[in-house]
């Protein structure tokens, strides 16, 4: 697309022009979260996969998910075409490309930058130094604008929960890491086809794969730089849009497509003020001068119609007019209130 | 100035006048059943779940209730802003007895809007949470924030009608009336700044989506898009508005409103001709910039098409000739076609372009509870309006606070 | 697909292979046996030749490497049309235009690009010209050598660069200057010197390696499997027979236990795959695949290149009985 080329042309032009500066000042000025230098991610290596969904199996005993339909053993499932939800944190899909089959992992990426965390109006979701993109739902007020901004359609909502419906989604397995465990799917995956590690360390891998294996890997990392970067990288043997990862989000944080909107906010609130009361002053002056001009042409009038009445019909005349005005303006004055403005 | 309305002013010994809704008129019982069965699904909701009576699902997280209550309700009480602007800011002369009826009708549809709100949020009760864990980064945080704000300047702006009912039987509310009136051109100008901000916010909204929403309707100008045309409904809810007052709450009208009726009719629409004239222009401009032309020979640029020529360009070219040619029928038409335009802008925006890439099968339509529930909330504006102009001076000056207007 | 026809037809092709093959080393021996002539071949060309890095200027420091002896005749019978290495149609000898310097009737490629090129851009014409070296790695995708080649790189070591820079060790200094200057009178002696020197490898015998292997280390959901180790090795070994290609480059019997035995010195009594494998990732490597993994991708990696088609990668229990709970 010609605008997200645009875009991108623009950003890269201005961070060029921040380099000579200070690059983490200038990434930290533009970007919700710093890019946590030994944040931790997985590597899904989709050459490797094979589908068993031992994956899944293994996040629904760990986080005590619902057990879903169709068991796990029924490998089936995997041609249909799934996303993740609130009661299935990841799923393994099959895609066909040619004759071959594909297996992709879906799960949240735990992006660098994440766009549910940028668009959630209560700060529900964070980026933690460890990777994780986190959500406390102590907070959650339900409104789904994560999910509205996930650019790979990953929270699900609790939509049958009538009490306490919460977003949910992968939690790169926090507890367990933090005790110096594996993620659940990480450990029960046979195949290696998901590698945790640090991410610097990670795409070291993935370039080392694809550099030894220039066959069996297209030269693309997906999530080393799509949508900001994300903490989880795929690497596949065909194009990465075959296997239903878009390409097209562009290098920037998604977030970052709203800050233009956003800093026109103060833009707002101090000019217009200036302008619509600069109209108000205008059109306020112009309304006195023409009551001015008018009450001074009425006088005018006036004043010349009673030399008239003066000149033919004598003096009494004239102040008997005289008179009768007064008393006409008097008794108009006393509905005029003129405050409703 | 006259003083020949036939109608009860509501007095200190009898304030209410609820007779109209007793009488058994079809369009009374219409709006009882719609609030029955509003009533009963409301129920289910709040102890079923959001997923009991909605189609929603996680590629679909904001369907009718959003698209129609808060994105179309937001848009189509611009009326509020428009015309405080037009006659205090701008003087635009003889649209004074416009000003209450766009002032009542936005306050109400802001206060609906943020009431159909809680049927879509998952915690409704949480919704202050936003000012306890502010979410500066969200363009929703922002929407929240203004239309916060914004309710309460038209709570305000909107209060002197219900003082001038409520002093009838308590008198020292009287002494507040003044200081409002006084602070009326701040709170207009606070008004602007606020609804500029979040009416162009709710296309700020779907900027960060640009995977899911189709190219013709993306832009980085959505929010401007979203601006021009909330101006473009705020005139032409005016006029839509004005037709089914009319119809209905005709004796209501003192000799002034009727007097200027048609002179609102003809400028509002003269002035919605332009907007969305300038409208058209915009988004075909922007069309051409982002590259999208060949976008228009699929199935989704003929929609684009259809919205842009008879929901954009025929209702421009109608007020165009009405306002011209001082026809108020033809001036209503167009008021119809453009409001049509807008709630379909909006539909297109939420619903039929976002995620056109996913499969039919995994795309969203509004379950009929929803439609019914959106159906509930527009029935209670409508009987919410009724009320008041039952009993407080909107359409009528009360003959204890004449004044003169410019 | 698996109708009689088909398996006719497969059976056909085979018998006619295996008695050309035959015929082959039959006629090969005898030319051995004659002592010193060498088959000729059906083009006309010499049925061997060495290679010489042709160069135009005067080469004093002697810095170049062993000259190739190339068997026009293997070759020329793998091959239909000439103008697979002859790309011009001219079958004229490769330095007369691509020199170690290159020079313009080559377009500036050098003998070295020439010779080595691996990723060649596709030609618009269709006559994609190709080195020695991207024909052999064509080739290595044959379903016989994909098992191995497609989980295992082979080292650039010496003795790979050995396997095609290969002339005799009797070749003296002179003759070596004289052929890059292109003024040798004769390669032929040197070529057949080199050729009929040649000895034939070794394969590994059956009784070195290990008949059974039993792979239970990680028993969890299910059991160990009994690997057929020999099986394996045998029938790896029965694809490659009569491949001169493999007989060129697997240069010694333990080349072929390289494919699973990988990174360790080339031995008949490899080091233990658990030995770099753990069973849980080491954080020190996290590029190492773990044990279960490492395994997993070793025999998927192989049966997956070889199209072999059962057992499907997720038909857990055709290798592991499932262990009860």
């Amino acid at each position: 697309m010609n605008r997200r080329k645009f875009l991108t042309v623009m950003g890269s032009a201005g961070v060029a022009s921040a380099l000579g500066a200070a690059t983490t000042d200038a990434d930290a000025a533009s970007h919700t979260y710093p890019y946590y230098e030994d944040s931790y991610g997985v590597l899904h290596d989709t050459t490797r996969c094979i589908g068993c969904r031992r994956c899944e199996k293994a996040c629904q005993q760990v986080n005590n998910l619902p057990m879903p339909e169709k068991p796990f053993e029924d490998l089936s499932v995997t041609a249909t075409r799934r996303r993740t939800s609130a009661y299935a944190w990841t799923v393994v899909n099959k895609y066909k490309v040619g004759d071959v089959e594909i297996f992709r992992k879906l799960q949240c990426l735990h992006c660098n930058d994440p766009a549910c965390a940028s668009a959630c109006f209560a700060k529900c979701f964070q980026k933690m130094p460890d990777g994780t993109v986190h959500y406390e739902g102590s907070q959650c007020v339900g409104c789904r604008y994560c999910m509205v901004a996930c650019p790979f359609y990953v929270p699900g909502f609790q939509y049958d929960e009538a009490w306490d419906p919460l977003v949910q989604k992968c939690t790169f397995c926090q507890p367990r890491t933090q005790k110096g465990q594996l993620p659940g799917c990480v450990e029960a995956c046979p195949m290696d086809a998901l590698t945790f590690g640090k991410r610097k360390d990670l795409i070291a891998i993935a370039k080392k794969r694809i550099a030894e294996n220039p066959d069996k890997y297209v030269n693309y990392i997906y999530g080393e730089h799509d949508a900001g970067g994300t903490a989880w990288l795929t690497l596949s043997g065909v194009k990465p849009d075959k296997l239903g990862m878009d390409t097209h989000l562009g290098n920037s944080p998604m977030g970052e497509l709203t800050y233009g909107a956003l800093g026109a906010v103060p833009m707002i609130i101090g000019f217009w003020p200036v302008v619509f009361g600069g109209v108000y002053g205008v059109s306020k002056a112009k309304d006195a001068y023409y009551k001015r001009e008018k009450e001074k042409a009425a006088k005018a009038a006036m004043e010349a119609a009673l030399k008239k009445v003066e000149e033919t019909q004598g003096a009494d005349a004239a102040a008997k007019v005289r008179e009768a005005l007064a008393q006409a303006q008097e008794h108009g004055c006393s509905c005029k209130h003129g405050e409703d403005a | 100035m006259s003083h020949d309305i036939n109608i009860t002013i509501p007095t200190k010994d009898k304030m209410l006048n609820l007779g109209e809704f007793s009488l058994k008129r079809p369009g009374n019982i219409i709006t009882a059943i719609i609030l029955v069965v509003g009533f009963i699904l409301t129920v289910i909701r709040f102890t079923q779940g959001i997923g009991s009576i909605t189609n929603l699902d996680d590629n679909a997280p904001w369907g009718m209730w959003i698209g129609f209550d808060l994105l179309c309700g937001v848009c189509l009480a611009a009326g509020g802003y428009f015309t405080t602007v037009a006659c205090y800011v701008l003087k635009v002369p003889n649209i004074h007895s416009a000003v209450r009826p766009a002032i009542t009708t936005a306050f109400l549809g802001y206060l609906f809007v943020v009431f159909a709100l809680l049927y879509d949020l998952g915690h409704p009760l949480r919704l202050p949470y936003m000012f306890f864990f502010p979410g500066t980064t969200s363009v929703l945080f922002e929407v929240g924030l203004c239309v916060a704000t914004y309710l309460t300047v038209l709570f305000i702006e909107f209060s002197i009608a219900p003082i001038e009912w409520l002093s009838q039987k308590w008198a020292f509310l009287k002494a507040w009336r003044k200081p409002l009136i006084r602070v009326g051109i701040l709170l207009t100008i606070m008004g602007m700044c606020l609804s500029t901000l979040h009416q162009s916010s709710l296309g700020a909204l779907y900027l960060i989506a640009p995977n899911k929403l189709h190219p013709l309707w993306y832009s980085p100008f959505m929010p401007m898009f979203f601006f021009v045309s909330s101006m473009a409904a705020g005139s032409s809810m005016v006029i839509f508005e004005g037709m089914f007052a009319h119809k209905g709450v005709h004796q209501y009208m003192d000799h002034l409103h009727l007097q200027e009726a048609n002179e609102v009719v003809f400028k509002f629409a003269k002035a919605a001709s332009m907007i969305l004239f300038s409208y058209f222009m915009l988004k075909t401009i922007d069309m051409f910039v982002q590259a999208n032309l060949h976008y228009l020979w699929s199935g989704y640029g003929m929609w684009w098409l259809v919205e842009m020529i008879f929901f954009v360009l025929t209702p421009a070219l109608i007020y165009a000739k009405g306002s011209r040619e001082k026809n108020v029928t033809l001036c209503r038409i167009g008021s119809v076609n453009a409001v049509a335009g807008i709630v379909l802008n909006r539909f297109n925006v939420s619903m039929i372009a976002y995620n056109w890439q996913l499969p039919t099968a995994e795309r969203y339509f509004p379950s009929i509870w929803e439609v019914c529930i959106s159906i509930f909330v527009v029935t209670l504006i409508v009987t919410v309006y009724r009320f008041i102009v039952y009993h407080m001076p909107v359409l009528y000056e009360h003959p204890e606070f004449r004044e003169e207007h410019h | 697909m698996r109708n009689g026809k088909t398996l006719l037809r497969w059976m056909v092709v085979m018998v006619v292979v295996a008695v050309a093959s035959t015929g082959f080393v039959l006629t090969s021996q005898e030319a051995q046996a004659a002592g010193q002539a060498l088959e000729p071949t059906e083009s006309g060309a010499p049925s061997a030749m060495v290679l010489f890095p042709v160069t135009e200027k005067a080469n004093p420091a002697k810095a170049a490497m062993r000259p190739v002896v190339f068997n026009h005749l293997v070759h020329e019978k793998k091959i239909s049309d000439c103008e697979t290495c002859h790309h011009t149609g001219d079958p004229t000898s490769c330095a007369s235009c691509h020199t170690v310097e290159g020079k313009a009737e080559g377009n500036f490629i050098t003998l070295e690009r020439a010779m080595h090129a691996e990723n060649i851009a596709k030609r618009a014409n269709g006559k994609t010209p190709s080195s020695c070296v991207s024909c052999h790695n064509e080739n290595l995708k044959r379903r016989e050598c994909a098992g191995c080649h497609a989980i295992v790189t082979p080292k650039r070591d010496e003795a790979y660069c050995a396997a095609c820079h290969n002339v005799t060790p009797k070749m003296t200094d002179e003759e070596m200057q004289q052929g890059m200057q292109g003024k040798l009178a004769s390669d032929e002696a040197l070529a057949t010197e080199t050729v009929l020197g040649k000895k034939p490898v070794n394969r590994i015998a059956p009784q070195a390696i290990p008949y059974k292997v039993q792979i239970d280390g990680l028993k969890d959901d299910y059991e160990g499997c009994s690997f057929t180790h020999a099986r394996h090795v045998a029938s790896l070994m029965k694809r490659m027979e009569n491949d001169k290609l493999a007989d060129a480059f697997h240069s010694s019997p333990e080349t072929l236990c390289q494919a699973c035995h990988h990174r360790s010195p080339l031995s008949a009594t490899p080091p233990k795959c658990s030995s770099c494998h753990k069973a849980a990732i080491d954080p020190a490597h996290p590029e190492r695949p773990n044990l279960k993994a490492a395994y997993h991708l070793q025999c998927m990696g192989c049966h997956n290149a070889m199209k072999v088609a059962r057992p499907q990668n997720q038909d857990c229990t055709t290798c592991h009985k499932e262990r009860a709970k």
